[in-house]
């Protein structure tokens, strides 16, 4: 008996251990990166370093952001990343209701599309889609990095939503349909207000993949103004100076927002994602 | 069953037959236009360039046949990257697995307290812009401040100012330990949608037949999560073998090319040495090396989907 009790309590007390050392192991590098930010140079400079900080300032934020080409930064990623959410919701929705609840030829052919598409990654697109852009004269333009970041992200998020649109019941749509509704307003007025969490997550995921996106931005802009955050803040590293304390700060004030609209929308996102993206 | 109900309904309503169909076909255009011209097109002209001796700045070029495949297969280098690509993917797609199971295993306990908020932060890595983990990473491992590098140095494991990442033995593996850390979720998330949907009476079943727990796990669990397994596996490889962003920031390939993989290479080609022609013959090896991967996992979800 008292085996039993002991026995369950190791277990217990092993499973909180795992779930500790899981909590440490994912946090620690997003939160040396968030304390380095709060330190002074003398704090950040030491050795061996202290784990808090002992005077949290601001003062890499300060410096980062009365910076005109950081904030330039933040409006272009911001620029870019809304673009591509509107154009990747709208056309993912309308795609993806095609896609599950209309029957045509080459609708098979295109899933497969759309699956291999998902499967090309931006390495293989980068090279012909710079001359294609170039040749098109978008280089270091809005709309070229955007075409770039609808390429990479659109075939994700058409994916994602089908897995949505197949779980609105069919049986709503016949109904509304027998009343003598036209098959617009039945995807307008029945389907789509069912829709809107799983197509409202799609799109802010379409955010942040566009937010985080590196390589086509770094190629399809050469224009020191036209440059997104990631690239901006790559190329902090590459100087020949590395100023730590204001990367720290600039890499912290980059992923906290994603971090909040991510935890915001994962329910949904989980949802989707374990409904439609491996099926076993 | 339910298809063909739509279509009865539809029948009945003759008139309106062809306009339903007009609307999946007018919704589905936009798509369709877009894989074609932004997907579809670069692939065909990037198997074109690599017959071509295309240069970044230059708009004319002229047909070479196969000599930008020759150059690469001739290439002193090329074995070494191809090999530095298998290592990079084989470890990075093991460990994450391996890791996502474990952690499914972990927030699959039921009544768990803080259940769902140690799901969501476990998510947290899946969305981490890889610019912010490269810094860190360097950050980290920076060998004059870096909190790592001085705590290994004041161990004696390395020497003074050293650093993994300035080191040709060490800088794979912590490229591979990080990217493992940024792309476990999402096998996390697959496993533990597996897990859930064993059904739960195999187990009282075996246990009533006086199986232990470690006897379901091998019999029951294992053999369910290996379909799943199978398909994160392919779809991992293709997006690990191609994946450019970390390594490129963290080391650039360095030290010595000890980090360089094949998307690396084609970024060089392309953007370093402003050979468009060979990067692109570069880019169809890796896509014919990956297609088999692609070709399947399209095949399984297309065929899981009706």
């Amino acid at each position: 008996m008292n085996n039993k009790i002991a026995g369950r309590l190791i277990s217990k007390l092993g499973f909180w251990v795992l779930v500790l050392t899981a909590i440490v192991l994912v946090s620690f590098p997003l939160l040396w990166m968030a304390l380095s930010s709060l330190k002074p140079s003398v704090e950040l400079f030491k050795t061996p370093p202290a784990f808090f900080p002992r005077n949290p300032s601001l003062v890499w934020y300060g410096k980062a952001f009365t910076d005109s080409t950081v904030l330039r930064y933040f409006i272009n990623s911001l620029i870019v990343a809304v673009s591509t959410m509107i154009i990747d919701s709208v056309f993912g929705t309308m795609g993806a209701y095609s896609l599950t609840r209309f029957k045509y030829r080459g609708r098979k052919l295109i899933i497969a599309a759309v699956l291999s598409a998902y499967c090309i990654p931006p390495i293989m697109l980068m090279t012909p889609l710079y001359r294609i852009i170039a040749g098109l004269g978008l280089n270091s333009s809005y709309l070229g990095v955007i075409i770039g970041h609808v390429c990479v992200t659109f075939p994700f998020c058409i994916w994602i939503l089908i897995s949505f649109f197949k779980r609105v019941p069919k049986e709503i749509e016949e109904a509304a349909l027998m009343d003598g509704a036209s098959a617009f307003k039945t995807f307008y007025r029945i389907v789509l207000p069912l829709c809107v969490p799983g197509i409202l997550s799609t799109g802010i995921m379409a955010f942040i993949l566009s937010w985080n996106e590196y390589l086509l931005s770094s190629v399809l802009v050469s224009s020191d103004t036209m440059k997104t955050l990631t690239v901006g803040l790559a190329n902090y590293i590459s100087s020949t100076e590395i100023d730590w304390g204001t990367i720290m700060a600039l890499g912290t004030a980059t992923t906290i927002p994603i971090i909040i609209l991510f935890t915001a929308i994962q329910k949904y996102f989980v949802e989707g994602l374990t409904a439609g993206a491996v099926k076993g | 069953m339910q298809g063909r109900n739509i279509k009865a309904i539809d029948n009945l309503r003759k008139g309106s037959y062809s306009k339903r169909q007009l609307l999946g076909i007018l919704f589905i255009a936009p798509t369709v236009l877009f894989l074609a011209v932004f997907i579809l097109y670069p692939v065909l002209y990037n198997i074109c360039l690599s017959f071509t001796n295309a240069k970044l700045m230059k708009s004319t070029t002229s047909f070479v046949g196969l000599e930008n495949y020759k150059k690469l297969f001739t290439s002193t280098v090329f074995p070494k990257y191809l090999w530095n690509t298998v290592t990079w993917t084989v470890f990075s797609v093991i460990g994450q697995l391996l890791l996502g199971f474990g952690f499914a295993l972990l927030i699959n306990r039921k009544n768990m307290r803080f259940g769902t908020a140690f799901r969501s932060f476990l998510l947290i890595p899946y969305v981490v812009p890889a610019v912010a983990l490269a810094l860190v990473t360097k950050w980290i491992l920076n060998g004059d401040y870096g909190i790592a590098s001085t705590w290994l140095q004041s161990l004696g494991l390395i020497d003074h100012r050293q650093s993994l990442l300035a080191m040709p033995g060490t800088a794979m593996t912590v490229l591979i330990i990080i990217n493992i850390w940024r792309s476990y979720p999402f096998p996390m998330l697959i496993y533990w949608a597996a897990l859930k949907g064993i059904d739960k009476g195999l187990y009282e079943a075996a246990y009533v037949d006086g199986a232990g727990r470690f006897q379901t796990f091998l019999h029951i669990t294992i053999p369910y999560l290996k379909e799943p397994t199978i398909v994160l596996a392919v779809l991992r490889i293709i997006w690990t073998a191609t994946y450019f962003d970390l390594i490129w920031m963290v080391t650039g390939g360095g030290p010595a090319g000890s980090t360089t993989h094949l998307p690396i290479m084609i970024y060089q080609a392309s953007f370093g040495t402003f050979q468009t022609g060979y990067a692109s013959a570069i880019s169809v090896i890796l896509g014919m090396l990956l297609f088999i991967c692609v070709a399947f996992y399209v095949k399984n979800s297309v065929t899981s989907e009706d």
